[in-house]
């Protein structure tokens, strides 16, 4: 996202030129799935130019993703719906085109690279396309060296897909619909699923499609990435109605308050632009970019009395790094700066756990303490053994015997109904966690499992549901429940034996920014009633907007154990361990007009000091 | 034949398929137990195959499904386990003929429960025979003959009768919703 | 599910005789012995087809480790535990007139009892080592392409399994998430068959309901690349079925039924 801020000139330019016609013309659409009595979205209109990116902007439901499917024919073809209005894809009526021609004209690109991967090597699977529509064997093979070049895959054209990184699999499925020839990609959140640098990757090869003169159509909620490459903007409201379509200028940055409040999400740039506004500050032109952001800062005036508001609060010393020597590299940042909370006996106290998987070591000798009432976050790449570690913690996986104290349990030692007590651990994916077929079994099973008397249980859950705003929901299946739903109802199954630790596996991992921001807005306010809260997650900016602490892991050792901002402050080190500092960090680290936004890394400390 | 199956169906038959087995092959390490510790009582062990045809018929309701979802177990499995290639196709193509053959003689309109009873029992009188060959049953005692007779028939129909609860609660839980 | 393979991993370039072959064909060639052995009651039959086996694969399959293992240890150990499994249970009326070989208070272990046992422990192990001769030689996605290509099983079928071998870790590694977060929330905790039961069920939906999600996700994603758009589509990779097939399958259903015949294991 960074690197990204550096490259953008070409896109902010508005591109002068005849106005040919529109590769893709949508008017009026309006999508009922079946079983649904209201179209989402209901009426959806705009053009796309040959060789222009369109970015799609809405809030969650608003029916983004089927107006992608619908596009190519998927639906009414394959999923079933009833479709009105118009779609035309370079003169051909979607309603009536079957799916295999259209696949010609419209490439897709989806959100999770697994689904995507058929065949047993790269360029078997990008040959797929090619080989359905029957074109000759030359054709083929020639399609598919240049759709792998483009991504820059080809020299790993003969490896099993299975053995790239997120990012590499979604290049791969760009190449895939690349080489079906058509001049329009349709993208739907083609990076929700990847790390930090797994986001680059896939940007970095959608530039090169846009370079070579194809139009893309980008559903997208990480707007950081995508504003770069986009000319034109359309968004929809909650019902999917169109309630602008224009160039970057005229939606973005004109209407951006308009955005904020339909619920859109927005670059972090622009968000702490409007806090910033908000706080009495004024901008020229409302920036987009870190980049734009550190100029429009450098160029405006504080206004008077303004501080940065301190709502994260953090100790002492700011100047920290976390990478002096590779020995002590764990303990340079060490929670020293905490000694508020490190005086009262740490609630999590880990000592030289080395842990095996299988065969292999995943952790080397990892030490540290977390008091009652923290917020930690826990971050690093792929594999660096973060799952690993808070769930030797939690007992999932049993830790050798006395290198872990939990609430002091030894989670070696202790059952795990009993330890569940004690700490309550989240996995990624809350349907895995269900046990029950109603909503309030799920809940009152942890109680009943203690024998409780039946209204206490009763009155447990029932203010348990009522706190999670579930109360209306307790007869329902607990599958049947919204994305947003159903991560609320296993946080509070984990909650709800009264644990006073919480551990969370990447709860954020494949939901958008709203569902991400509200479930961590109900972690901070557990953890303000005194809850000690632990979460795993690659999204930096939430890390920045509610972690008090961060724990880098590296490669099974822990490389950085700090105040979340010192963490940031160390861009290096970040870099060295796959990650990348918060669009925010990025945007205000070079401001030197304003010394005060040197260790800013939070949207809310923006709204400026209460006054 | 496949025309009338969408891409949809064949997949989510195969990961029926894949679902069952993996499920079936923690069950399938006992086979070797069960087989010295008592081998009459086999039919339960193998009555277990009878499980992806019967969720997919449950989920679906559409004809060949069930088929479909054995040989595509049985590829897969073929593919993760080459070495029982033959046991795999073999199963596959018997079970998902019996189940498909009952449900295509009542042309694919009446999906009772007792049909797909009626189809476990089928497959356990088929599995019976073959099995009291290779295994030369004859030599047990009669008693065994006897047990090993009706577990071999009650196993897959018990199994049916589980493929039938599954069916069940996926159609609550909103899986199945949509055909 | 004991093997973690890459299955679709073309298989090495070997020039032994049995890659060479048509898995069709290593299939086609043993299936009527296979058929045959299962009325069989005598010992040297399936003695003579396992030798055959043994024979074949040695001459003509990659030896590796785990083949190594599997022909010299898993297979005569399964057959022998079988065998002698088996043997335990014959009726002992049948062979009370062989010789005695064990007595453990009232019960007696006779002679013709363990060669009863036998007898099937080596008919198993001939029918298992027959099936293996395509087994141990044959990739999943030559598997598929043959049959696509040879047996007209439809594309979409052969296709749809290609896709599918990538469900087996994915799933395999959801189930054992699935084990690992009902156990924290204390699932069906409690020992016995009936808690494993409980506990078992309790997985199914989950799997099911994640497995079935993730094949819709696979779906939308091959239709939108015109998967099934025509009856046929280009095979990059030709699987032939060439003269030496045919010949294999000619002489290994002679050479069954010349076995079958000289042997004759039905004469009374
Ligand atoms: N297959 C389906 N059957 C029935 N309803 C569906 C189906 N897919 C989506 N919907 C409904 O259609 C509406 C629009 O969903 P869609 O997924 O298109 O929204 P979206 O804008 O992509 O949301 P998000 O930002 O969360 O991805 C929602 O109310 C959803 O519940
Ligand atoms: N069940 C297992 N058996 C063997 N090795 C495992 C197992 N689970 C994880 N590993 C290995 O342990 C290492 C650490 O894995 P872990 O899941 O803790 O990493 P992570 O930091 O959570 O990564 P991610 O961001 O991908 O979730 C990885 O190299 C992984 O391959
Ligand atoms: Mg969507
Ligand atoms: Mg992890």
């Amino acid at each position: 996202m960074t690197t990204a801020a550096f490259g953008n000139a070409a896109a902010e330019a508005p591109r002068d030129r005849p106005t040919p016609p529109p590769l893709l013309r949508v008017r009026d659409l309006a999508v009922t799935h079946e079983g649904e009595d209201a179209a989402t979205p209901a009426s959806v209109t705009f053009e796309v130019a040959p060789g222009e990116v369109v970015l799609v902007l809405g809030p969650s439901g608003s029916g983004k993703s089927t107006l992608a499917l619908t596009l190519n024919g998927l639906i009414s073809h394959a999923v079933p719906a009833v479709v009105s209005g118009l779609i035309e894809v370079d003169g051909l009526d979607a309603a009536t085109t079957p799916v295999a021609t259209l696949a010609r004209h419209v490439g897709m690109v989806f959100q999770d690279p697994d689904a995507q991967l058929i065949t047993g090597t790269l360029r078997d699977d990008v040959a797929f396309g090619p080989e359905n529509l029957l074109l000759p064997v030359d054709e083929v093979l020639a399609r598919t060296e240049r759709a792998l070049r483009q991504v820059g895959l080809w020299e790993r054209r003969d490896e099993n897909p299975d053995r790239l990184s997120g990012g590499g699999k979604q290049r791969l499925a760009i190449a895939s619909a690349l080489a079906m020839g058509s001049d329009l990609l349709v993208l739907d959140e083609p990076t929700a699923n990847l790390d930090p640098a797994g986001i680059d990757d896939v940007y970095d090869a959608l530039r090169t499609v846009v370079a070579d003169g194809r139009s893309i159509l980008l559903v997208e909620h990480n707007l950081d990435a995508a504003v770069q490459l986009t000319d034109r903007v359309v968004v929809l409201d909650a019902d999917g109605r169109t309630v602008a379509v224009g160039g970057v200028d005229a939606v973005l940055r004109d209407r951006a308050e308009e955005l904020h409040d339909l619920g859109v999400w927005l670059p972090v740039s622009t968000m702490a632009a409007l806090s910033l506004q908000r706080a009495g500050w004024s901008f020229e032109r409302m920036p987009l970019t870190p980049l734009e952001l550190r100029e429009a800062l450098e160029a405006a005036a504080a206004p008077a009395g303004w501080a940065p508001r301190d709502s994260v609060p953090r100790a002492g010393g700011t100047g920290a790094s976390g990478v002096d020597g590779a020995e002590n590299a764990a303990f340079s940042l060490r929670s020293a700066q905490f000694p508020h909370e490190t005086t009262a006996a740490p609630v999590i106290d880990v000592r030289g756990l080395t842990l095996q998987r299988g065969r292999r070591p995943v952790l080397h000798d990892v030490a540290l303490q977390v008091g009652a009432g923290e917020f930690v976050a826990v971050v690093g790449a792929n594999g660096a053994g973060k799952t690993s570690l808070v769930q030797a913690i939690a007992g999932v996986i049993p830790p050798p015997r006395g290198t872990v104290s939990v609430g002091g349990a030894d989670p070696a030692r202790t059952a795990l109904r009993d330890l569940s007590r004690r700490i309550g651990f989240v996995f990624q994916n809350p349907e895995h966690q269900f046990i029950s077929h109603t909503v309030f079994d799920e809940l009152a099973h942890g109680l009943r499992g203690r024998g409780l008397p039946t209204d206490e249980v009763w009155a447990r859950t029932m203010a348990m549901l009522e706190r999670f705003g579930l109360a209306g929901k307790a007869d329902v299946h607990p599958f049947l429940l919204s994305g947003g739903q159903k991560r609320r109802l296993s946080v509070g199954t984990a909650l709800i034996g009264g644990a006073p630790i919480l551990a969370l596996d990447e709860p954020t991992f494949g939901q958008d920014r709203a569902r991400a921001d509200e479930l961590l807005r109900l972690l901070r306010e557990l953890n303000a009633a005194g809850t000690t809260v632990l979460v795993v997650t690659h999204d930096m900016q939430l890390v920045a907007e509610y972690a008090r602490r961060t724990i880098v892991v590296g490669d099974g050792r822990i490389v950085a154990d700090a105040a979340t901002a010192d963490v940031f402050a160390d861009e290096a080190l970040l870099r060295a361990q796959g990650l990348r500092l918060p669009p925010l960090r990025a945007a205000l680290s070079g401001v030197t007009r304003h010394p005060r936004f040197a260790t800013v890394t939070a949207l809310s400390e923006l709204a400026g000091a209460d006054a | 034949m496949a025309r009338t199956l969408s891409t949809r169906v064949l997949l989510v038959c195969a990961a029926i398929g894949v679902a069952t087995g993996i499920l079936g092959g923690i069950a399938g390490l006992l086979t070797p137990v069960v087989l010295v510790a008592a081998p009459f009582a086999y039919g339960l062990v193998l009555g277990s195959h009878v499980l992806p045809g019967i969720i997919a018929q449950q989920v679906f309701r559409l004809p060949l499904v069930a088929l479909t979802t054995h040989l595509l177990a049985a590829l897969v499995a073929t593919a993760a386990n080459p070495a029982w290639i033959g046991r795999f196709i073999g199963t596959a193509l018997l079970f998902g003929a019996i189940q498909e053959g009952i449900a295509a003689l009542t042309r694919y309109r009446a999906w009772g429960a007792w049909r797909f009873l009626l189809s476990g029992a089928i497959v356990g009188v088929v599995v019976a025979v073959v099995v009291f060959f290779v295994a030369d049953l004859a030599t047990l005692p009669p008693w065994a003959q006897i047990t090993y007779l009706a577990i071999s028939v009650l196993g897959p129909v018990a199994w049916t009768a589980a493929g039938l609860a599954v069916g069940e609660q996926l159609r609550r839980a909103g899986v199945a919703r949509r055909v | 599910m004991t093997a973690v393979v890459d299955p679709y991993a073309a298989a090495a370039p070997s020039r032994r005789l049995l890659v060479g072959l048509s898995p069709l064909a290593k299939l086609a060639g043993p299936v009527p012995a296979m058929l045959v052995l299962v009325f069989t009651r005598d010992i040297a039959t399936p003695l003579v087809f396992v030798g055959l086996a043994y024979l074949l694969l040695l001459v003509g399959a990659p030896l590796t480790r785990k083949v190594g293992l599997l022909l010299g240890l898993a297979l005569p150990a399964g057959a022998l535990v079988v065998g002698l499994g088996l043997s335990l249970w014959v009726d002992p009326m049948r062979v009370d007139g062989t010789a005695t070989l064990l007595t453990i208070g009232g019960w007696t272990l006779h002679l013709g009892a363990l060669e009863i046992g036998l007898a099937t422990g080596v008919r198993v192990a001939a029918i298992l080592a027959l099936g293996l001769i395509a087994g141990l030689t044959t990739t999943g996605a030559e598997l598929v392409r043959a049959s696509v290509q040879q047996l007209r099983v439809p594309y979409r079928i052969g296709y749809t399994a290609l896709a599918a071998f990538r469900f087996v870790p994915r799933f395999a590694y959801e189930l054992e998430v699935i084990r690992q977060a009902h156990r924290v929330r204390g699932a069906h905790g409690g020992r016995g068959p009936f808690a494993a039961i409980a506990r078992w069920w309790g997985y199914v939906v989950p799997l099911l309901a994640g497995a079935i999600r993730h094949a819709e996700r696979v779906a939308l994603a091959m239709d939108s690349r015109a998967f099934g758009a025509h009856p046929t589509r280009t095979e990059r990779t030709v699987v032939p079925w060439r003269r030496r097939d045919t010949v294999f399958v000619a002489v290994c259903w002679v050479a069954s039924a010349g076995i079958l015949v000289a042997l004759f294991p039905w004469t009374p």
